[in-house]
C-alpha cells in the first residue's frame, strides 16, 4: 500500500502537500511495510551465512533477483552487490584457493598448490558474500529511509535507535558527497586525480584525512543540532505519515522469524 | 602572468539547474575583482571554472588566449590558486607548517625553496609561532587562515578567495584586506567571492554583480556602489556600504568607502 | 549555594565556569550572565575568546551533551536550575543554532517541509498544530518555496534559512543563535534581523554572537563583550558598540561608528551622520 497520511483534522490542500512529499513507491514492493522488507534482508543475508554450501545460498540469491525484478531495480541492485562483493571476492579467492589445506591438487603457480577444497571454499564464500549484497542492496534500494525510521518510531523503538539506523543508511551518500568537495579543494592546491595509479596512490592522505575527521566532527555537531530539537524526548509523536502494515505482512514476518530461527538452531545443532 | 577570460559561458548542473549564462568576463594579470552576489547567485559555480573543478556546458574559459578545455586541474593549479570557504574540506596534515607545504612540494619545488614559502606564507597569515600545531588545535577562524596559507605557499599568479571574511573578527579581516592589498602590489590577481561590502569596496579595484547567473553590472566601486545601480543592487539582495548611502544622502556623489566620504566632505566648500 | 531569586522568565548564568572533557583549563570563567522575557542580547569578542562555548554552556548542551564540567551556580532556566534535567526538557525550552547549517540539516528528511517539522512532532503536538507552525515559520523567513525541495539540493545561505525556521517551528521561550548570517547575504541578514526582533517583540528572550557589529546595532538592546572566557563589558548596546576599546577586544565597530570616527580624525563634525540611513 502506498504511505497514509493521517489527515484526521487537517485541511485538504495540506493534505495535498504531505501527498507531495511522501516517498515515491512506484513498484508493489516498494509499497511493502520497512520492517517487513528489512525482516527479508536479514533473512536472506543471516540464511545464507548460516546455511552456506550451495543450494541455499543459490535459493536466496534467486529469490532476491527475483524480487528486484518486480521492483524494477535489478540493474542497479546487481551493480551495488557486485561493487560490494568484488573487493572481498578478489581476497579470498587468492587467499582460501592456495592456502585451504586439501588433497587433490587441481594445480600449481610457483610454489602455491591450488586445491579442490581451497576452490570449493571459495566458492562456497563468494556465493554467501553475493546473497548478502544482494539482500542487504534490495533494502536499501527500495526503502526510502525516512519511511523505514517513522515505521520504527511508530512501533515504539527509541528515536535513537532508528536515527543510528537511518544514518548509517545516509553515511553513503553523504560521504560520497564529502569526497567530491574535498577532491575540489586538494585538486585545486594540485593533487593530480586524474593521473597515473602512482599520482593517485600519492593523494590518497590528504583525501581520506579530510574525509574521515570531517566525517566525525559531522556527527557530533549533528547530534548537538538534534539535540536541540527535541529529538530525545521520549513518548508519542504524531506523524505526517506513515508506510502502512498489514495483516498478511505480519504473518510473513513471523514465518521468517521463525524459519531463521529454526535454520539458526538446526546449524547449531549440526544437523545442516 | 596570466589572462583570464570567459566567452559566453553558461553552466547546467546534471541534475538539469541552470548556474551560469551567457558570461563574458575579462581579468587582466594584477586586477582585484570582486564577485558579489545574493545566495544561490552562481558565485561559487563562477568560480570553480577558472581551475577547471567545473567545466563550461556552453562557451569557453581561456587562459591567456588558450581554452582550459582539455587542461587537467592540477595543471590549471600551477597558474590559478583557490581558497575555498570550508577549511575542513583540505586540511589533512599533522601540522600546520606541514598543510602549507603540500601545495609547493606537489608543484616539485625545491626543499629550500619550500621551507622559504611557507615561512612567507605563515608570516603573512600570522600563524608563524603556530607552525608545528596541530592544525585542528586551532580555531576554526585561524584553520581558515591556514587554508589561505597553503594556497598562498604556491605563489600562484591568480589567488582565488571564497569568503574569505566570514567567521573572521576585526583583527582577522585587517589581515586579509593587507594579504590582498601585497598580492596585487607584487603583479598577481586577486578575485574573490564576499558578502561583506565594506571589505570589497575598500579593497577591490573592480566588483561584478552576478544574478541568477548573469552579469548584471561591472564597474569600480564608485560605480557600482553610485545610487543609481541601487535598485540593481536590491534585485539582487545586495545594499550598498554604509559610507555610499551616507554620501548619496549628502549629496557628494559616489563615495563608497569612508576614506571616500571624509575625502569628499573634507573638499566640500563652507564650514567644516 | 547560595539563595537566590530568579525571575520566572529568564535565562540565567550564576557565576559559572567551564571546562572542556579532555582540557586541563576551562575556556569560560566567572560568567554572570541573564536574559530577560523579550530581550535580545549580543555577544562579541575576539575569534575563540569563548562565544560559541558560552552559547552551548547558555544552552545545557554543554556539558549536558558535551561533557565537561560546569562550575559555579550554573545554568537557571524559567526560575529552575537546570543541573541534572534531561536535555530533552532543555530543548522544549531553549533553542540554539550554530554556525555550520550543514550539520544541523537531521539528514533524515525528505524535504525541507518534513525537516522544519520535525522539531514540532519531536514535542509531541498533534499534526494540524505541526504543520500550522511549520507553514508558519517558512513563511516567516520567505523560504515557502523551498518547501517541497531536498534539504540536500538548497544552497549554504538557504540552509542557514531553513535552520531558523527550523527552531522557530519549536517557539522556544528562549533562542541562542551563534552566527546566524554568516553564509547569507545582506538581504537575508536584514530579514533575520526583522524576524528576531518580531520574535523578541512575543517575549522570546534572544542570545546572538556575531562577528558583524552592523548586524547587533540597533537589534540588540544590551551586547556583552568577551576576552579570553571572561564577560569584560555588559551594558546598553549603543555603549558597548561605540567604546573605544571595542577594536582592542577583536571587536569591528559598527559602520555607523567607524565613520564618526574616521570624521572626528579628520576634524570633521561626526554629527553629519545624525539622522543618516
Amino acid at each position: 500500500m502506498a504511505p497514509v497520511i493521517r489527515a484526521d483534522d487537517l485541511e485538504p490542500d495540506d493534505v495535498a502537500r504531505i501527498a507531495r512529499l511522501v516517498p515515491a513507491t512506484p513498484s508493489a514492493y516498494h509499497r511493502l511495510n520497512p520492517l517487513t522488507k528489512a525482516t527479508i534482508a536479514t533473512f536472506g543475508s543471516i540464511g545464507a551465512f548460516a546455511v552456506g554450501g550451495y543450494p541455499g545460498p543459490i535459493a536466496i540469491i534467486s529469490v532476491m533477483l527475483a524480487f528486484a525484478i518486480r521492483a524494477g531495480a535489478l540493474r542497479p541492485l546487481v551493480r551495488a552487490a557486485l561493487l560490494l562483493t568484488l573487493p572481498i571476492a578478489i581476497s579470498v579467492v587468492l587467499v582460501s584457493v592456495f592456502t585451504r589445506a586439501g588433497t587433490t591438487v587441481l594445480f600449481e603457480i610457483g610454489p602455491f598448490e591450488a586445491t579442490r577444497e581451497g576452490v570449493d571454499f571459495a566458492g562456497q564464500t563468494l556465493l554467501r558474500l553475493f546473497a548478502i549484497s544482494l539482500s542487504i542492496g534490495l533494502f536499501v534500494l527500495t526503502t526510502d529511509p525516512r519511511a523505514f525510521v517513522f515505521d520504527l518510531e511508530r512501533r515504539g523503538v527509541s528515536q535513537r535507535i532508528a536515527f543510528i539506523a537511518v544514518a548509517t543508511i545516509e553515511a553513503v551518500p553523504t560521504l560520497v558527497e564529502r569526497v567530491r568537495v574535498v577532491g575540489e579543494s586538494q585538486r585545486a592546491r594540485g593533487l593530480d586525480a586524474e593521473g597515473s595509479l602512482r599520482a593517485r596512490l600519492r593523494g590518497l592522505m590528504p583525501m581520506v584525512g579530510p574525509v574521515i575527521l570531517g566525517s566525525l566532527t559531522d556527527v557530533e555537531e549533528r547530534s548537538l543540532a538534534l539535540e536541540s530539537r527535541a529529538f530525545s524526548r521520549p513518548g508519542r509523536r504524531h506523524l505526517l505519515w506513515s508506510m502502512p502494515d498489514t495483516a498478511w505482512e505480519r504473518v510473513l514476518r513471523w514465518i521468517l522469524v521463525v524459519g531463521l530461527s529454526a535454520v539458526i538452531v538446526m546449524r547449531v545443532a549440526g544437523r545442516i | 602572468m596570466t589572462d583570464l577570460k570567459f566567452e559566453g559561458v553558461g553552466f547546467v548542473y546534471p541534475d538539469g539547474t541552470r548556474a551560469l549564462m551567457g558570461v563574458d568576463l575579462e581579468v587582466r594579470a594584477g586586477e582585484a575583482v570582486a564577485i558579489v552576489g545574493g545566495n544561490g547567485s552562481g558565485k561559487s559555480t563562477l568560480i570553480r571554472h577558472l581551475n577547471g573543478l567545473l567545466r563550461p556546458t556552453e562557451g569557453r574559459v581561456l587562459h591567456d588566449g588558450r581554452d582550459i578545455a582539455t587542461m587537467r586541474v592540477a595543471a590549471l593549479a600551477t597558474s590559478v590558486g583557490i581558497v575555498f570557504q570550508n577549511p575542513d574540506h583540505q586540511i589533512f596534515a599533522s601540522s600546520v607548517q606541514d598543510e602549507v607545504a603540500f601545495g609547493p612540494r606537489i608543484l616539485g619545488r625545491s626543499p629550500s625553496q619550500v621551507d622559504a614559502a611557507v615561512a612567507v606564507a605563515l608570516e603573512a597569515v600570522g600563524l608563524t609561532e603556530a607552525a608545528a600545531t596541530n592544525p585542528y588545535d586551532l580555531g576554526y577562524a585561524r584553520r581558515k587562515l591556514l587554508a589561505l596559507a597553503s594556497i598562498l605557499a604556491m605563489d600562484t599568479p591568480v589567488v582565488i578567495l571564497d569568503e574569505p571574511t566570514a567567521g573572521q573578527d576585526s583583527p582577522g579581516i585587517g589581515r586579509v584586506q593587507r594579504i590582498v592589498a601585497d598580492v596585487i602590489a607584487s603583479g598577481r590577481t586577486v578575485i574573490a567571492v564576499s558578502h561583506d561590502m565594506r571589505f570589497v569596496a575598500e579593497t577591490f579595484g573592480r566588483v561584478v554583480v552576478i544574478s541568477s547567473g548573469r552579469m548584471l553590472l561591472d564597474g569600480r566601486p564608485a560605480d557600482v556602489f553610485a545610487e543609481p545601480a541601487w535598485r540593481t543592487l536590491a534585485s539582487t539582495s545586495l545594499e550598498p556600504p554604509y559610507a555610499a548611502v551616507c554620501g548619496a544622502q549628502l549629496g557628494l556623489g559616489s563615495t563608497p568607502t569612508d576614506a571616500d566620504l571624509v575625502a569628499a566632505l573634507a573638499a566640500r566648500p563652507g564650514p567644516a | 549555594m547560595s539563595p537566590v531569586e530568579y525571575d520566572s522568565t529568564m535565562l540565567k548564568l550564576a557565576n559559572v565556569g567551564y571546562r572542556y572533557p579532555g582540557y586541563a583549563t576551562p575556556v569560560l570563567h566567572d560568567i554572570d550572565l541573564s536574559l530577560a522575557s523579550g530581550e535580545i542580547v549580543g555577544v562579541v569578542g575576539a575569534n575563540d575568546a569563548g562565544k560559541s562555548t558560552l552559547c552551548l554552556v547558555a544552552s545545557g548542551l554543554a556539558p549536558g551533551s558535551i561533557g565537561g564540567e560546569l562550575t559555579g551556580d550554573g545554568l537557571f532556566i524559567d526560575g529552575q536550575p537546570m543541573a541534572g534535567r534531561p536535555l530533552h526538557e532543555l530543548s522544549t525550552r531553549v533553542g540554539i543554532g550554530f554556525q555550520n547549517p550543514a550539520t544541523q540539516l537531521s539528514s533524515i528528511t525528505g524535504s525541507v517541509f518534513e525537516e522544519v517539522a520535525l522539531g514540532p512532532m519531536n514535542l509531541g503536538l498533534p499534526q494540524r498544530e505541526t504543520v500550522a507552525r511549520t507553514k508558519h515559520a517558512l513563511a516567516t523567513l520567505g523560504i515557502e518555496h523551498l518547501a517541497e525541495r531536498s534539504p540536500r539540493r538548497v544552497s549554504g545561505g538557504q540552509a542557514q534559512l531553513v535552520v531558523i525556521a527550523s527552531l522557530l517551528a519549536m517557539r522556544p521561550r528562549h533562542l541562542i543563535l551563534d552566527e546566524p548570517t554568516a553564509q547569507l547575504d545582506p538581504e537575508s541578514t536584514r530579514l533575520v534581523g526583522a524576524v528576531l526582533r518580531e520574535l523578541a517583540a512575543t517575549g522570546t528572550s534572544v542570545l546572538i554572537a556575531e562577528h558583524r557589529a552592523d548586524l547587533l546595532d540597533g537589534l540588540c538592546q544590551r551586547v556583552v563583550v568577551i576576552e579570553r572566557g571572561r564577560i569584560v563589558a555588559d551594558d546598553a548596546a549603543t555603549t558597548v558598540l561605540a567604546d573605544p576599546r571595542l577594536s582592542a577586544w577583536g571587536v569591528d565597530p559598527p559602520s555607523r561608528v567607524r565613520l564618526a570616527r574616521s570624521l572626528t580624525a579628520r576634524g570633521l563634525d561626526p554629527a553629519l551622520l545624525d539622522g543618516l540611513a
